[in-house]
């Protein structure tokens, strides 16, 4: 292998504890030069960056916060997988930069310990320092370095102090010897462990890398009980065998020499840890501190959770409120492109690709990005500061009675604006059938696609009363009513699958609470690009294909000749009228001749979507779609939002026969006073009533109407079998609600 | 050598009992972690290691404990349960 200093580019390996700083020591370094992707194979993060220092080229890589180079989640492997230079896509490092808080430092050196076993140079950053000073806790940095035997730089990323201290720290080290840590564990462990090496090294031959020593990977083996060094050794079966007697026989020996195996590791470790840190750290007496205070009133049962429901009651309104205005101008950008396109080409089927496939599908993807951007940034900010650890731990409370535990509320949070980044956020949560449930259940929480359907139902169905001298809205109450449902039914969907085939006992709930701190505004704005542009990538690729699909289903087959001749006519009448009007330059005429006009056009456009493929489903479903007091109308908007719910309120607009451009002020009037005028052909009653409107936003409210959420759960756990679990669930549960709220509520109104 | 430090730290002290049963603002050392096998590591790696001190910060379930500069929201139940030696004259 060749010496760090000879290659041209080296590669820093960046580790640490979670609420370290590591992130944003990671920002301060490498600054806008950074890469986001995910690492092939495995759903974990994977972070690049590049320093330059003095001439010379460094690539850094974020490595997932962890606690222990003990593998146990997927995150953890890819730690050690980079750490051991395991994984083809990145070098093994040149230099592995441990970032340690200084405020505890007991539980960063337990890692530290670990990774200076690995053979590689290492520099400690330590950050944090200035909150433990505040804190009455004195770290003597000299001191401590000479202890560890490597470098340790105290930096504030935040203020870019000590950036460069840590640059020329890693330099020196990666040009020299790694750390020799010794005498860490007791002598009978140790004997073991070189036994086992001996063995390990006749064993493997030539076939060592040399990368890492026979000794740690023995060590390993004694102390970890997954089997994941054993396969990284790439040993035939029978060898495999014997190596795990060895192992076992090894284990044996120690628990009688009274080391017992796991917990040898953390007795020993700890005690080099105290070892070290006597008379290196410096404990003041503390008065009653800041945090403190803010702890006792944030933490609180009651105060606390008043706080947090504030705190969520303001964060989606700004989603809401805020967003409205990019959204407007989003929408009016689109509307702009879509217009151009059609005033530059003839009409035709490339046209309406074009405009109503392709720009129109660009439009329903990036219409929610100023909500998701909003919501992913005050999520980032609370984080940043150490506030969502509290909400997590208040909410833990609720979340035991569904068998899962504070860990799921954020992910859970997150999926109000969209379950995409909230299915990506159950990241956090180790349990894996924990995850699952909260994977299943995060597309019930009322993401913003749903807010177009539920807006133009109640607008245009459910009466303007008012209680409580206006306090208290109807309105508002169906629309609270909707994101109740939603969550209700989340409950009890966790609830079923805790005590069915995902049935396992209440995790057990263990969240630092990390200090409080201002939130890094660089940071914050990275999270914000990343997972937005994770939004759009994913998101975006599939509602685009799919709008695809929908306009296509939509537009074909056209209406023949004779069916259109006579709504032709129609529209050339309207226009000969509309022209007589002009010339007699009354404006009431004019008014009401555009008026036809448009009418005349919406006519064809509506003769020619019955007429479509989708249609054509529609009218085929309407026997299974009349018990929820649905026309086929309605059935073929529900299957067109199938694939992306967004476009359901255009799909409406087209078949109700008022042309697309619903989404704006006076076409979404026209299309409530459409809705509201429609009637069943045979009887002639009003289509829509109270609980055909109600059975309308139940059915979206439960519906996995969104291919992009289904395919990132299919990426987050490596098996169709979730996404079509979902799938299946949430339609299943959509028609049954669906249908309930039709028929009790007929029931009540008759 | 080093181990026998800190388990010194554990023999001066008095009876076992669960960390729940702590009052706010009392302190004990770590005695036993009991339960999943997996569990009890993490919480061993996480400081939970024999004789460390803890104190609790906010009873109930789950609670908030105070272990070496770090606080901890932590709700064990029947998977690990962490039992913890209170001095026996306690202030």
């Amino acid at each position: 292998m060749a010496v760090a200093s000879d290659k041209t580019t080296w590669t820093i390996a960046l580790v640490g504890n979670p609420n370290t700083g590591k992130s944003t020591l990671f920002g301060a370094l490498s600054g806008l030069a950074q890469q986001v992707g995910n690492y092939p194979g495995v759903t974990v993060e994977k972070k690049t960056g590049e320093v330059v220092h003095h001439g010379r080229r460094w690539s850094l890589v974020d490595l997932p916060g962890t606690y222990s180079l003990a593998p146990r989640s997927p995150d953890e492997m890819v730690t050690v997988d980079v750490l051991l230079g395991r994984r083809a896509d990145v070098p093994p490092p040149d230099v592995i930069l441990c970032v340690a808080a200084a405020g505890n430092l007991d539980r960063n050196l337990y890692l530290a310990s670990q990774v200076m076993e690995l053979g590689r140079p290492v520099v400690v950053a330590l950050t944090m320092n200035d909150l433990a000073e505040a804190e009455g806790t004195h770290v003597d940095v000299a001191a401590l370095s000479r202890r560890l035997g490597v470098p340790v730089v105290p930096v504030q990323a935040q203020r870019r102090e000590g950036l460069e201290a840590l640059k020329d720290a890693v330099e020196r080290a990666g040009a020299g010897e790694p750390p020799a840590i010794e005498g860490l564990f007791p002598d009978p462990f140790r004997a073991e462990v070189d036994r086992l090496a001996e063995e390990l090294d006749g064993r493997l031959g030539v076939n060592l890398t040399g990368a890492h020593s026979p000794r740690y990977l023995a060590e390993r083996l004694v102390l970890d009980a997954g089997s994941y060094v054993e396969e990284a050794l790439g040993l035939p079966e029978d060898e495999r065998r014997e190596l795990r007697e060895s192992v076992q026989a090894a284990r044996g020996r120690l628990a009688e020499a009274g080391c017992r195996v796991p917990e040898i590791e953390t007795t020993s470790r700890y005690a080099w840890v105290a070892d070290t840190l006597d008379g290196v750290v410096a404990h003041g007496k503390a008065e009653a501190r800041f945090a403190d205070r803010l702890d006792a009133v944030l933490t609180h049962p009651t105060w606390g959770s008043l706080i947090l429901a504030l705190v969520l009651l303001l964060t989606f309104n700004a989603v809401f409120s805020w967003a409205t205005v990019p959204m407007d101008w989003i929408d009016a950008g689109i509307g702009a492109v879509g217009g151009a396109i059609e005033g530059a080409m003839a009409e035709g089927p490339i046209r309406s690709l074009l405009v109503d496939g392709i720009v129109g599908g660009i439009g329903a993807v990036v219409i929610f990005l100023p909500q998701i951007l909003i919501l992913i940034g005050i999520l980032a900010v609370l984080e940043e500061c150490g506030y969502l650890a509290r909400a997590a731990y208040l909410m833990d409370r609720i979340m035991v009675h569904v068998g899962l535990s504070g860990k799921s509320f954020i992910p859970l949070l997150s999926s109000f604006a969209c379950a995409i980044p909230g299915v990506m956020a159950t990241r956090v949560i180790e349990d894996r059938r924990d995850r699952l449930t909260t994977i299943l259940i995060a597309p019930l929480m009322s993401c913003s696609a749903r807010l177009p359907v539920y807006v133009l139902m109640i607008g245009a169905f459910i009466p303007k009363r008012s209680y409580l001298g206006g306090w208290v809205q109807l309105q508002g109450l169906t629309m609270v009513g909707m994101y109740l449902v939603g969550v209700v039914v989340a409950a009890a969907v966790a609830l079923v699958l805790k005590r069915t085939f995902l049935r396992s006992a209440t995790p057990i709930f263990l969240m630092e609470m990390p200090a409080y701190q201002w939130p890094s505004p660089i940071t914050v704005a990275r999270r914000m690009i990343d997972r937005g542009w994770d939004f759009l990538y994913n998101a975006g690729t599939i509602i685009f294909a799919v709008s695809i699909v929908m306009w296509g289903l939509l537009y074909y087959p056209r209406l023949s000749a004779d069916d259109l001749a006579p709504l032709l006519g129609r529209q050339e009448q309207a226009e000969g009228a509309l022209e007589a009007a002009r010339e007699s330059a009354d404006e009431a005429r004019v008014a009401e001749a555009e008026a036809a006009v448009a009418a005349a056009e919406a006519r064809i456009d509506g003769a020619q979507q019955r007429q479509s493929l989708l249609g054509r489903m529609g009218r085929f479903i309407e026997p299974a779609v009349r018990p929820l007091g649905w026309d086929w109308r309605i059935g073929s908007a529900a299957i067109a939002s199938f694939p992306a719910r967004e476009v359901v309120v255009a799909t409406l607009g087209v078949i109700f026969d008022v042309g697309e451009e619903v989404t704006e002020g006076e076409g979404e009037q026209r299309l409530t006073q459409a809705l509201q005028g429609a009637t069943w052909p045979d009887t002639g009653k009003p289509l829509f009533t109270i609980p055909v409107a109600l059975s309308i936003m139940v059915f979206f409210a439960l519906c996995a109407q969104c291919v992009s959420t289904l395919a990132v759960i299919w990426r987050e756990t490596g098996s169709w079998t979730w996404p079509a679990l979902s799938f299946a669930y949430m339609t299943i549960l959509a028609y049954v609600g669906a249908f309930l709220t039709y028929q009790v509520g007929t029931w009540i109104g008759s | 050598m080093k181990a026998q430090a800190l388990a010194v730290q554990g023999e001066e002290t008095g009876e076992m009992v669960p960390l729940s049963g702590l009052r706010v603002g009392q302190t004990a050392s770590v005695g036993e972690v009991l339960g999943n096998l997996e569990l009890v590591h993490r919480l061993r790696e996480m400081g939970f290691y024999q004789g460390a001190r803890v104190k609790m910060i906010r009873r109930g379930s789950p609670c908030i404990i105070g272990l070496a500069g770090q606080r901890l929201g932590f709700r064990g139940d029947d998977l690990a349960r962490i039992l913890v030696r209170v001095p026996a004259m306690a202030s």
